[in-house]
């Protein structure tokens, strides 16, 4: 990774998660589905990425998401375990294409159906855990299954724009 | 120890993994920690900063909204206002108790928009979007956020010609608030659409510079205490019993936008029984 590169994954962060703080954070469809567009900022990081650096990023994400919600710890705990499993799942579902060479992770080099198998799989993961963890309990589960199946759909509709708009 | 050691940089991840996990559990479980309450929530300057901007953004947005919901609140305010003043007013004696139904005459029906405006003829008319199908009635007082503005004249079903009271013809009984004098607020010279001339002032009373201008007890179209003006200044020619007094104008009708249509209840009823009596002097 050259210097270069670097920058351009800081940036992409970086609008990933202002993107989230200042926008996507107010969008609510119907009472059900929330759209958290800040995950885009840790699927999309350059494969490269060591896990030490990608636990560390995913802890920073996770605290600068939940200060600006009042929920501090609640994000942190899914951003790192997402930041944990990313590397299992690219391994899982493209290391095919890993062994063909280096890789970035887009729609343009995965393919949809590559790009939905590796999102839809995290973002189904985040949600899951997040609204669990905020639910504190199983008690609202048809619910808060709800809640999770509709934030699935529209949080991966959002980052699929996301990256049909980026270059 | 070496197998640990070995141990512990094989699974580091995993262990730091684990490390920061914890560590968020624990900051979410204990949420009134310290950290979360001296350093990451929305009261932090940077984060309350940028909340800042992003509202202030977004406070344009909704404007619209905002004006309707307190131009709204303004007329339930007048009106509520209108009734306690009525039940009580200030200056009656002690044993006076308004009739509730007199008290209560005075409705502020609806707001509307001006949507049509002139102030350099000398008969001006306010347009505004609102009709019979909102309320609106001929005859019916109508005031702004800062004064008197005129008096319902025609409406239609969606829209209404107001009398404004830059108006040759318009009269407005005013009471001027520290002398107490009543006179009959005119717009007679109909050059400037922000003095007004006010009339029947006695030469021998008191009259201030400065001093306000408010509708008085003896209307029928509006409530009493509605700002028209201030004394802007005063001359009495030597052969006349009256002063000439300027009133500068409450309300600069050239920026008029939303005006509150106010109705009397019993100016029917007023106006038939005072009718009458000139019926009978005949």
């Amino acid at each position: 990774m050259n210097p270069n590169d670097i920058t351009r994954s800081v940036l992409k962060w970086l609008i990933y998660v202002l993107l989230h703080i200042f926008v996507a954070r107010h969008l609510v469809l119907f009472n059900y589905a929330f759209c958290f567009f800040y995950i885009g900022a840790i699927l999309f990081l350059p494969v490269e990425v060591n896990l030490t650096t990608l636990l560390f990023i995913g802890f920073f994400t996770g605290v600068a998401i939940d200060s600006f919600d009042n929920t501090l710890g609640l994000h942190v705990v899914v951003t790192v375990l997402i930041a944990y499993l990313r590397p299992i799942i690219i391994q899982y579902q493209l290391g095919q294409k890993l062994t063909e060479g280096r890789i970035q992770i887009s729609i343009r080099e995965l393919g949809l159906a590559g790009f939905f198998s590796y999102t839809i799989l995290l973002i189904s993961i985040h949600h899951t855990v997040l609204f669990l963890v905020e639910a504190g309990s199983f008690a609202l589960l048809p619910y808060t299954a709800l809640k999770i199946i509709c934030s699935i759909a529209f949080t991966t509709v959002a980052l699929l724009l996301a990256q049909l708009l980026s270059r | 120890m070496l197998q640990l050691f070995e141990f512990v940089t094989r699974n580091r991840n995993f262990i730091l993994f684990v490390l920061l996990e914890v560590l968020g559990f624990w900051l979410l479980v204990n949420n009134n920690n310290y950290w979360s309450v001296e350093y990451f929530n929305t009261a932090n300057t940077l984060n309350a900063k940028s909340l800042e901007i992003s509202n202030s953004i977004k406070e344009y947005t909704n404007l619209r909204i905002v004006n309707a919901s307190l131009a709204d609140e303004n007329r339930r305010l007048n009106e509520a206002l209108t009734t306690l003043q009525q039940q009580k007013p200030n200056n009656a004696p002690t044993g006076y108790q308004a009739d509730s139904i007199f008290a209560n005459r005075f409705k502020y029906v609806t707001i509307a928009k001006v949507i049509d405006n002139s102030t350099h003829k000398a008969e001006n008319y306010i347009t505004i979007d609102k009709g019979t199908t909102d309320g609106v009635k001929e005859g019916m007082g109508v005031v702004s956020s800062t004064g008197v503005v005129g008096k319902v004249k025609i409406c239609n079903e969606h829209f209404s010609v107001i009398t404004s009271i830059l108006h040759v013809q318009f009269m407005v009984s005013t009471k001027l608030l520290r002398s107490g004098e009543i006179g009959t607020a005119k717009w007679e010279n109909s050059i400037n659409p922000s003095i007004i001339q006010l009339k029947d002032v006695s030469r021998y009373k008191n009259v201030m510079k400065g001093d306000t201008a408010v509708t008085s007890d003896q209307n029928a179209v509006f409530p009493p205490g509605i700002a028209v003006g201030r004394v802007k200044n005063f001359k009495v020619a030597s052969d006349q019993a009256f002063f000439d007094i300027d009133l500068e104008l409450a309300t600069d009708f050239s920026k008029i936008s939303y005006v509150y249509l106010v109705e009397n209840k019993l100016q029917s009823q007023q106006q038939l029984l005072q009718e009458s009596l000139i019926n009978k002097r005949k």
